[in-house]
């Protein structure tokens, strides 16, 4: 009586307790989960912050600062925006800035002409055309600096390949006239190779049916690359003419090592004038305002980059 | 068969115009490089005549001159010790991280990807003086172990994103299989996710590597004569008074670029996703 009683009074509470523990799996679970994603993410953030974010942060206070490298960390006193009118009123920084855009602009240009060429060469179905595709990676991965030493040992007035070939006596590094395009072979023929594989890629994903139904259509080759195949491939033209424009911008080892910035200012683009700032005369709230106005023009092609990269057809 | 064979001829002429354009690319995009290969294997005569000569005995002298440089290999090996600590460290920061943008949502991911992303397209050269004023002021200007702070952070952004898309396309079921015979997230992911991740990690070790190894800008600054890697030795040189040993200059160039070369070559099918920061697929 007793037990039979008792059974579903038992039963009851045998089921409340069941419910109870997988609520509190559930919250453990969770619980776990959340120190996973702590755990894991914590160490990334804290690096980024660290050795990124307080330097621009640190930076950004310097630009509107007076400070010198003897002053306390954040010693130095407001100034508001007299760093950035003393470095827009400075002629070298302003054809410094205008100098960047002129280079950046031929090169990524060079190389987005030259880079869909060399895709669509290495598109065609030949044997053997990716030992060719493999090849080209070579340049595009080697070290900047020995790039940039290759060329300038080609370039060499007297023992160059470059004039011996020409039968020339360019002085290629040494005229403020040819020094800029000098300086922009080494980055045009590192890069060109990123571009067509990018390209290559864009071409090969390309869905068939367009460039078939154009065929039947009666269009001629030229017809189908232009109106078929070059609408197609945009997103990856874009997506490469932003990467290549956010990464020439920066250029600054092969002139470093070819010109150093001359002669006579010519390939004094804006990353040789910030890092003289910043390094050889120690002009640092100068140099820091002219960070900032290089960062902020970056920001600027990273948000375009995010905004084309976020659209379906490349994702 | 007058007409098979004008397509033959046709398909013969179109083969002959695209391996003459693809032996052209050869030229122009390998060619400049072997050529310094072929400098760094002449004598000092041979390499200062005019015209210069394409056809002479090699000789091994520049490299056996450099390898016995105590500057060389020096800075040689701060690079192999730059090179091999960020790598490790940033990949022991950087996946655990990664599998967790893969795996999980969390308030604020897609902000910091964005900001990881911002973070390897701003110019090193616009972060590097705050950077040299804040490790001088902590005590590790001219230090390796700067270097390796900065390569391992620049690193970073580069794994999150490679390895994101990595784990994003493994299958789900073999974690929550685990996940039901009591395995914790740990667990799980160090037993089963990274054993099946490992070619996406080879991508992410490279991609760091390279990063590291063929950086110049940071190490100019942040290191000395002594802790300088071999990218800067080879600037100096450039620049100072032995920029007319042409000889040493192309073989220290060379031995640089071989393993970077070799490692390429490994990566070569996933470089330009990873390049490109995982947004192209």
């Amino acid at each position: 009586m007793v037990a039979h009683h008792m059974e579903p009074a038992g039963g009851f509470v045998a089921a409340v307790d069941d419910s109870n523990d997988v609520e509190r799996r559930n919250a453990w679970i969770k619980f776990q989960d959340r120190i996973f994603v702590s755990l894991t993410i914590v160490p990334t953030m804290l690096a980024s912050a660290l050795v990124f974010g307080i330097p621009l942060v640190f930076s950004l206070l310097l630009s509107f600062q007076g400070w010198t490298i003897d002053s306390a960390l954040f010693g130095g006193r407001f100034v508001g925006l007299s760093n950035y009118q003393d470095l827009f009123s400075d002629p070298l920084f302003r054809s410094s800035l205008m100098l960047t855009i002129a280079y950046t602009l031929a090169t990524v240009t060079a190389e987005l002409v030259l880079g869909l060429g060399v895709a669509l060469l290495l598109n065609s179905r030949v044997p053997f055309v990716r030992v060719f595709r493999t090849a080209l990676i070579i340049p595009m991965m080697i070290t900047p600096i020995v790039a940039a030493l290759t060329w300038k040992l080609l370039l060499d007035p007297s023992y160059g390949l470059v004039n011996a070939l020409l039968g020339t006596k360019t002085v290629w590094l040494g005229d403020p006239d040819l020094a800029l395009f000098a300086v922009g072979i080494v980055n045009v023929w590192q890069n060109t190779p990123f571009v067509a594989i990018l390209l290559l890629a864009g071409l090969q994903s390309l869905p068939s049916e367009p460039v078939e139904a154009a065929a039947v259509d009666g269009a001629n080759r030229w017809q189908t690359f232009r109106h078929v195949t070059l609408p197609l491939l945009m997103p990856y033209v874009v997506v490469a003419v932003l990467l290549r424009t956010i990464f020439e911008f920066r250029s600054f080892e092969n002139i470093w090592v070819m010109t150093g910035g001359g002669p006579a200012n010519s390939t004094k683009l804006l990353s040789v004038y910030t890092f003289e700032a910043s390094f050889l005369s120690f002009d640092l709230t100068l140099a820091a305002a002219a960070s900032w106005v290089m960062l902020l023009i970056v920001l600027i092609f990273c948000v375009l980059f995010i905004l084309a990269t976020k659209r379906k057809e490349i994702q | 068969m007058s007409g098979s064979s004008l397509g033959k001829r046709r398909k013969a002429i179109r083969y002959g115009l695209t391996y003459a354009g693809l032996a052209a690319l050869l030229v122009i995009f390998l060619f400049p490089l072997l050529w310094i290969v072929g400098i760094s294997l002449k004598t000092r005569e041979e390499i200062f005549t005019n015209p210069p000569i394409f056809l002479w005995v090699p000789t091994f002298e520049n490299y056996a001159q450099v390898l016995t440089q105590s500057d060389f290999l020096s800075s040689f090996s701060n690079s192999l010790i730059a090179t091999t600590c960020s790598v490790l460290l940033s990949l022991i920061i950087g996946i655990p991280a990664s599998y967790t943008f893969a795996r999980f949502s969390f308030r604020g991911q897609g902000v910091t990807m964005i900001l990881l992303l911002i973070m390897r397209m701003l110019p090193p050269v616009a972060i590097l003086l705050p950077l040299f004023v804040l490790f001088k002021a902590v005590g590790l200007s001219n230090t390796r172990l700067s270097i390796i702070i900065a390569y391992t952070t620049f690193s970073l952004p580069l794994i999150v994103w490679v390895m994101k898309d990595y784990f994003a396309n493994l299958p789900k079921e073999l974690e929550e299989a685990a996940y039901i015979d009591g395995a914790s997230r740990m667990l799980a992911f160090r037993k089963i996710v990274l054993p099946l991740a490992r070619p996406g990690i080879v991508t992410a070790a490279i991609l760091s590597l390279l990063l590291a190894w063929n950086d110049f800008i940071f190490a100019a600054i942040l290191t000395n004569n002594s802790t300088r890697t071999s990218p800067v030795l080879l600037a100096a040189y450039a620049g100072g008074e032995t920029g007319t040993n042409w000889g040493a200059i192309t073989a220290t160039g060379v031995l640089v670029v071989i393993p970077v070369i070799i490692f390429s070559m490994i990566v070569q099918k996933h470089l330009v996703q990873g390049l490109s920061s995982g947004t192209v697929k």
